[in-house]
């Protein structure tokens, strides 16, 4: 019904764009498959991994670390003001998530062999590590935003269930995932023990439970999010490929703490824009908090990334060499320029203010992820890589296609509370109301 | 034992005898003298007793029959004449898809009338790095020592060829259901009690075969019985926590086209402790997270209790 309305109404110019970037990205994909990765990247035996691993795979599950950042943070650590920021970062986060899977299908040379990394369990492998991790919290993410869905359909009525059931299933997969992880009965015992605990007080009435979302299951998104987060660090632990400026022994530490310094920006980015596309308005005020948090994040992050070359004695590689220094320079200059920003409440205020600072936390991450997966590898017997064209463009239609999903989500579905609401007023509007929806379709109809 | 004496003779014997002996020597002395392997007991008296190989390079005279027995036995597809074929001193090959070995020859301007040779192939480490990063264990080491790879279960996400220190796991990269290509000692002969074709091919006897632990032993006698023939390094002895294909020369290993500066520790030692932290981590969470929220929501709870605010934002209404 809403649907099909919405895709008989004539397409904007953005969604004509993004439709046409995703085709080509598709057809690159479709001959990807039929000719084999070599037709259409320029890895090569030196340079397995290339632009993919660094775009799709590093960045975006960073940028998708909006869902279980501000999740935790409305949910767990009593922010409930920013109840309005949950439901679209957890949708962004839960689409970054289907496109990544989608994304590795196209880089992994047997994809229709995933499934075995169910069955085949090498407990020492980080990439076994971040397979589990992409299933798990991918699931996860799917019960966080299955109320919204729920409220769509009229199944309201199913939300009791819901919460009935959830903690158990959570249980149950973080049990397992802990089994995967360790292969020690005695771990699993002690997590699922764990878990139960905090249930069993919530269901006793010891401690107070969440009405929106039950607390196992962030609970479980936020632990399985920060071993995702920085198991894609480990993975570059075991190569000796990796310049100085990036290798260091706390790269998953890195790959933690920036993931968690660029959720807010990210929040902040997709909030701005999609104000702008579907004309409605931003949550100005929470944004502004959130804004306001962002240079104590950033600082800690660098902090601990020069300190850590400092005592490496590798902080003046960052003088040598052009590429690698060039690159170096851009991440940390990028995110000295988001900390100026930030701080400076007369910029913050401005229009562009809080996203242009949110922009350039967003590329210092970038930079860095690509810093690890392209810039800094040297295989010296290879010749360098520079990424395909055609790699670049299935990349781009990955995201074309990711958008315009995201897109069509939140036309049919409630994402957007239905006003923007001052600070403090967010978290009690939680169940679908019809006022709610007619506002959702509006939007709709204007885009 | 003889290397016992000259090992502390040249430590203690100064700069002086330590000049005065060829280069290679001191190598050694700082080799020998080097830590030992990381490895696990366990794992090191495992290896011991595992099939291995040895490549002598003062036996070797580039006669590439190794390359076309190894062609032959594993069907690369290669005619002879590319395998034969002249190739200048700066030996430009690589290992392929269809190349699991080839021997690269060197020569030194100083000394143009002789010539060295080393073998590329798998060497098929203690505990290799490619096996440690294999999610599925799709390449995984047997029991009697080879690295082997099983089609049936690589994902084909090249993260054997990202952690490799030797470079060695290939990719076919035009292929539609491309596999990873290397050397697997093969594995299948050996079952059956046989050598791998490129030992079996060797004219020269430059390749041996053997349990890890008796080649070692042979690298080392003849080391000590020809001292001056060979540089006192076994490349393989501890490179990346230990190789089961070991190497002997008469010129120092870099200049034969060996990657030097190899840690003496598995590669997988690198990412060990980040993966056993998993567990922590996760109970971590699992305790602090509720703890956290349960303090949070007592908070609240009492603010609450004290001044109650109808229109309160914080609280979601327990037991609800």
């Amino acid at each position: 019904m809403t649907l099909v309305t919405l895709l008989r109404r004539p397409a904007t110019r953005g969604v004509t764009v993004l439709s046409i970037l995703a085709a080509i990205g598709l057809g690159l994909i479709a001959y990807r498959f039929w000719a084999g990765l070599g037709a259409v990247t320029n890895l090569s035996d030196g340079y397995p991994w290339g632009f993919w691993i660094g775009i799709d795979i590093l960045v975006g599950i960073a940028l998708a670390a909006g869902g279980f950042v501000v999740a935790g943070t409305v949910h767990l650590f009593g922010g409930h003001r920013f109840h309005a920021l949950s439901r679209p970062a957890i949708l962004t986060a839960l689409l970054g998530y289907l496109l990544f899977m989608f994304a590795l299908a196209v880089d992994l040379g047997r994809p229709w062999n995933i499934w075995k990394a169910l069955i085949n369990w090498n407990h020492g492998s980080p990439m076994f590590e971040v397979a589990w991790c992409v299933m798990f919290y991918t699931t996860v993410l799917a019960l966080e935003f299955a109320p919204a869905v729920l409220e769509r359909l009229g199944l309201g009525r199913l939300l009791g269930l819901f919460h009935a059931v959830v903690p158990f299933v959570v249980v149950a997969v973080l049990s397992l995932f802990a089994f995967a992880m360790t292969d020690s009965v005695a771990w699993v015992a002690v997590i699922a023990a764990m878990l139960l605990s905090w249930e069993a007080l919530m269901r006793t009435g010891v401690m107070r439970r969440d009405r929106q979302m039950p607390v196992l299951l962030i609970m479980a998104g936020v632990m399985l999010s920060t071993l995702h987060q920085s198991s894609l660090g480990t993975l570059f632990l075991i190569t000796d490929k990796l310049g100085p400026l990036w290798y260091t022994p706390i790269l998953p530490l890195l790959f933690f703490l920036s993931a968690v310094m660029v959720a807010p920006a990210m929040v902040i980015v997709e909030a701005t824009v999609s104000a702008r596309v579907l004309r409605h308005r931003a949550e100005t005020g929470l944004l502004d908090r959130l804004g306001r948090a962002m240079p104590y994040l950033i600082v800690t992050y660098l902090l601990v990334r020069v300190s850590d070359m400092i005592g490496r004695g590798v902080v003046l590689e960052a003088l040598r060499g052009f590429w690698p220094a060039v690159w170096w320079w851009l991440e940390i200059g990028l995110l000295l320029t988001a900390v100026a920003l930030f701080a400076t409440p007369e910029f913050r205020r401005r229009p562009f203010g809080l996203p242009l600072a949110a922009w350039a936390t967003v590329l210092g991450l970038v930079a860095h992820r690509m810093g690890v997966a392209v810039v800094g590898l040297d295989v010296p017997e290879y010749p360098r890589y520079v990424p395909h064209v055609a790699e670049v463009l299935i990349t781009v239609g990955i995201v074309s296609l990711g958008l315009l999903a995201f897109r069509l989500a939140v036309a049919v579905l409630p994402v957007y509370e239905p006003h923007a609401s001052p600070a403090g007023l967010a978290a009690s509007a939680a169940p679908a109301t019809p006022p709610q929806e007619a506002r959702v379709l509006a939007t709709a109809a204007q885009a | 034992m003889d290397t016992l004496t000259r090992r502390r003779f040249l430590a203690r014997g100064g700069a002086a005898a330590a000049g005065l002996a060829a280069g290679p020597e001191v190598a050694a002395a700082v080799t020998r003298t080097a830590p030992p392997s990381a490895l696990s007991p366990e794992l090191a008296a495992r290896a011991a007793g595992q099939r291995a190989m040895l490549f002598d390079s003062t036996l070797c005279v580039g006669c590439r029959s190794c390359e076309l027995a190894c062609n032959t036995k594993n069907d690369l597809g290669r005619k002879p004449d590319e395998i034969f074929q002249g190739r200048p001193a700066e030996d430009a090959r690589a290992l392929a898809p269809d190349v699991y070995t080839y021997v690269t020859f060197h020569q030194w301007e100083a000394d143009p009338s002789t010539a060295a040779f080393g073998k590329v192939q798998c060497m098929h480490c203690i505990e290799p790095a490619c096996v440690s990063s294999c999610p599925v264990h799709a390449l995984h080491k047997t029991e009697a020592g080879p690295v082997v790879w099983d089609g049936d279960i690589c994902l084909g996400c090249r993260y054997c060829m990202m952690a490799c220190p030797f470079l060695v796991p290939r990719f076919e990269w035009e292929s539609r259901n491309p596999a990873i290509r290397k050397c697997d000692m093969c594995a299948d002969l050996q079952e059956k009690g046989e050598p791998p074709a490129c030992v079996a091919a060797c004219p020269t006897k430059a390749l041996r075969i053997g349990t890890r632990s008796e080649l070692l032993e042979e690298a080392h006698r003849r080391i000590t019985n020809r001292p001056r023939r060979y540089v006192h390094h076994i490349y393989g002895e501890f490179e990346a926590g230990g190789t089961n294909f070991l190497h002997i020369a008469g010129r120092p290993f870099e200049e034969l086209g060996y990657r030097k500066n190899l840690p003496l520790r598995s590669y997988r030692d690198y990412t060990r402790p980040a993966m056993a932290a998993i567990p922590w981590i996760l109970g971590g969470l699992g305790l602090g997270l509720g703890a956290v929220r349960w303090l949070v929501d007592r908070r609240a709870a009492v603010a609450e209790a004290r001044e109650p605010r109808p229109d309160d934002p914080a609280p979601d209404g327990g037991g609800a």
